[in-house]
C-alpha cells in the first residue's frame, strides 16, 4: 500500500536521489518532501512522545504532524519543504518537543 | 527595517485581488505568503518543474488563472516562503526611523524566512490568511492515512499525487464531492463517500444553491460530481458520520455510523470499509490567529466557521490599520473572497488618501454589487451545511486524543472540566490540561475543546472564547535560523 504519482497530463523533470533513513529514494525536483516520502511508501513521518505514528494530516503547513529531520535540522514540515538532490531525511523523531 | 505602504498577508484569491488593485493605484504593496508560489489553497499551483500540469479546468479555477497571471506582471512585491508570525505596534525607535518624509507605520509585521527574522513596517495590513479544514476528533483520527479533505485535494491538484490506494471520504461539506470527483478523474479507487446529512436535505440544498446563483457554478456544481460518482459506481452514503479509523501503523479501515437528522447515532450497524486513506471534509475554520493576536474583535458565528473577524462596511477590523478579506469574515469561497479583497483595497485606498470618500465609493460600487448575490449564496451554503458541533464532539471517546500535539485525551479534558466547574474560558482549560500548547498552537483542538467545555459548563462558545493567540502564531524555525549553512529548501525552477 502506498501512494502513486499521477502520470497522465504531467511530465516531470529527471529524478534526483534523496536519502531517507539511510536508503536512497527517487524524488522529482519541485515536488514536496511529503509527496516524495508518501510515494516511497513512508506512512509514519514522525513518532509522538508516546510512540504513536503520525503522517501528513493538513498538507498545508498548519498541523505539524508531518515533521521530519532534514540534514540534521529538526521539525521540518515535509509538506512545506521542497526536495533537493542529496537531501538527508530522518523520520520517526518526536516532533512535538 | 523593510517597509511597505500596505502589507497583504495571504496570496489566495482575496490577497491577490486586493494587492493587484492597490498596485494599480500606485500603492507600494507587499504580498506575503508561506507557500513557494502564490494562489493560496484553492489556486495552489503545481511546481514550475512539472510540465503540462496546471490548475484543473473549470469555472472555479478560471478567475484564479487570471489573478495569478496578472500578479506576475504587476508591481506587487511578492515575499513568498515567508511566515508572518506576529503583528506589533511599532517601537519608539522604529517610529523615529520612518518619521520625517514617511508617515508613521501603523503596524510592524514579524517575518521569518530562510534567511532569518525580519521586520516589515506597513501603514496598513490586510489579513487574508484563508481557512483550514475543520478538525474532528474521533477514535483513530491521528493514524497516518487519515487526512483533511483539503490536504488530499492539494496532493492531487498541486503535487499530482494520489496519497493512497483506496479512499473513503467522510464529511458534511459539498467540497467533499468535488474532491471525490477529482480523485476519480485521477484514477483513484474511491471506496465510498459518506455525508452526514440526509439525502433529501443535500439534494434540496444543492438545488436551492443552484437556483440562487441562476447558473451552475462553484459549489452549486456539486450535482455534476454526484452524477459522475454514481455512474462510476461509488457508493454515496447519506446520514453516515465517521465513527472510527482502525489500524496500527496506519489506516486500515474506517467505520461509518448511521445517524439521524441531528447527526446522533440511532440503532443501526456501522459500515466498515477497508481503505488506506480517509479524507475528512466537515467544514472549514477561518485562520484568524494574526487578527486575534493583534487584538481585533471577533464574533462567534458557527455556520460561518466559528470565530470570524468583526469588521465594518469597508472590511476594516476593530484595530486601526488592519483590514480583513476572504474566509476571515466567514467561510464563503473564492469568488466572494476576490470581491472582498477588492472592497477592502478600496477602503485602504481611501484611508491612505489615494482617493477621496466619493472616489472610494465609486471604486467599490462594482464589488459591492457583486457581493450581494455572492453573500446570499454563501449564507445559504453555510446554513445548509453547518457542522453539528455537539454531534462531532460526541465522537471523541474518553481515550480519543483531542490535542494531537500534546496527546491530551477527551477523557482527561472531561475529567478536568468535571473537577473544575468554575473554569470560565478556553484559556483556563488550556492552562489546566496543556491542550493547545503544541506546535499547531491549538488550531486542531480548539473547537473540540470548546464544544466539550460548552457541554460540561453550559456556557456558550461566545462566552468561552477562543484560545488567546500569542506570537509567534506559528513556531518560528529557530534551528534553521541558527545555521546559515542550511538554506531553506528552494523551489527548483526549470
Amino acid at each position: 500500500m502506498s501512494a502513486t504519482r499521477i502520470e497522465h497530463g504531467v511530465s516531470r523533470p529527471a529524478p534526483v536521489a534523496i536519502e531517507v533513513d539511510g536508503t536512497p529514494i527517487d524524488a522529482f525536483p519541485g515536488e514536496s518532501l511529503a509527496t516524495a516520502l508518501l510515494a516511497a511508501g513512508v506512512r509514519a513521518f514522525r513518532r509522538t512522545a508516546s510512540g504513536a505514528p503520525r503522517g501528513p494530516f493538513c498538507n498545508m503547513g498548519v498541523c505539524f504532524d508531518c515533521v521530519v529531520t532534514v540534514d540534521g535540522e529538526r521539525e521540518v514540515r515535509a509538506c512545506a519543504a521542497t526536495v533537493r538532490a542529496g537531501m538527508r531525511v530522518e523520520t520517526g523523531a518526536d516532533g512535538a518537543g | 527595517m523593510e517597509q511597505a505602504e500596505v502589507a497583504v498577508v495571504g496570496a489566495g484569491p482575496a490577497g491577490l485581488a486586493a494587492a493587484l488593485l492597490l498596485a494599480r493605484h500606485g500603492v507600494d504593496v507587499v504580498l506575503v505568503d508561506e507557500q513557494a508560489r502564490p494562489g493560496g489553497q484553492i489556486y495552489r499551483q503545481p511546481p514550475r518543474t512539472f510540465a503540462g500540469a496546471g490548475l484543473p479546468p473549470g469555472r472555479a479555477y478560471a478567475s484564479g488563472h487570471a489573478l495569478l497571471e496578472a500578479v506576475e506582471g504587476s508591481a506587487v512585491r511578492r515575499r513568498l516562503r515567508t511566515l508572518v508570525w506576529g503583528l506589533f505596534e511599532p517601537e519608539e525607535s522604529e517610529t523615529a526611523q520612518v518619521n520625517g518624509s514617511t508617515p508613521r507605520p501603523a503596524w510592524v509585521l514579524a517575518l521569518a524566512d530562510g534567511e532569518g527574522l525580519h521586520r516589515l513596517a506597513a501603514r496598513h495590513v490586510l489579513l487574508a490568511a484563508g481557512a483550514y479544514d475543520l478538525p474532528v476528533a474521533f477514535p483513530g483520527w491521528t493514524l497516518p492515512g487519515v487526512m483533511a479533505a483539503g490536504g488530499v485535494q492539494a496532493f492531487v491538484k498541486s503535487q499530482k499525487l494520489l496519497p493512497g490506494r483506496r479512499f473513503v471520504l467522510a464529511g458534511a461539506h459539498p467540497l467533499l464531492l468535488l474532491v471525490a470527483d477529482q480523485l476519480l478523474a485521477a484514477g483513484a479507487d474511491v471506496a465510498a463517500v459518506a455525508l452526514a446529512q440526509q439525502r433529501p436535505a443535500v439534494v434540496e440544498a444543492l438545488a436551492a444553491a443552484a437556483r440562487l446563483r441562476g447558473r451552475v457554478a462553484g459549489l452549486a456544481g456539486a450535482a455534476g460530481p454526484m452524477l459522475r460518482l454514481r455512474r462510476a459506481g461509488v457508493p454515496l452514503l447519506f446520514s453516515h458520520l465517521v465513527a472510527a479509523a482502525e489500524g496500527v501503523e496506519g489506516l486500515e479501515a474506517v467505520r461509518l455510523r448511521p445517524v439521524d437528522a441531528a447527526w446522533s447515532p440511532y440503532a443501526g450497524t456501522d459500515v466498515r470499509i477497508e481503505c488506506d486513506t480517509l479524507a475528512l471534509g466537515y467544514g472549514f475554520v477561518p485562520s484568524t490567529e494574526l487578527a486575534r493576536q493583534a487584538g481585533c474583535a471577533h464574533a462567534w458565528r458557527s455556520a460561518a466557521g466559528g470565530w470570524v473577524t468583526a469588521h465594518d462596511a469597508w472590511l476594516r477590523a476593530s484595530r486601526a490599520g488592519i483590514s480583513v478579506a476572504g474566509e476571515l469574515t466567514g467561510v464563503a469561497g473564492a469568488e466572494q473572497a476576490v470581491e472582498e479583497g477588492r472592497l477592502a483595497a478600496c477602503g485602504i485606498l481611501g484611508d491612505l488618501g489615494r482617493v477621496d470618500a466619493a472616489g472610494a465609493e465609486r471604486l467599490a460600487a462594482e464589488s459591492r454589487r457583486r457581493l450581494r448575490p455572492l453573500r446570499r449564496f454563501s449564507t445559504l451554503v453555510q446554513e445548509r451545511f453547518e457542522p453539528r458541533r455537539e454531534a462531532l464532539a460526541a465522537l471523541a471517546r474518553d481515550d480519543t486524543i483531542v490535542c494531537r500535539c500534546e496527546e491530551v485525551t477527551a477523557g482527561e479534558l472531561r475529567a478536568s472540566l468535571a473537577g473544575h466547574p468554575h473554569l470560565g474560558d478556553a484559556d483556563a482549560v488550556k492552562q489546566l490540561t496543556r491542550v493547545g500548547m503544541g506546535p499547531c498552537q491549538g488550531r486542531f483542538c480548539q473547537l473540540t475543546v470548546i464544544a466539550l467545555a460548552a457541554e460540561a459548563t453550559g456556557r456558550t462558545p461566545a462566552e468561552l472564547g477562543p484560545f488567546t493567540a500569542r506570537p509567534p502564531v506559528k513556531p518560528v524555525p529557530l534551528g534553521r535560523l541558527a545555521d546559515a549553512a542550511h538554506p531553506y529548501p528552494e523551489e527548483v525552477d526549470a
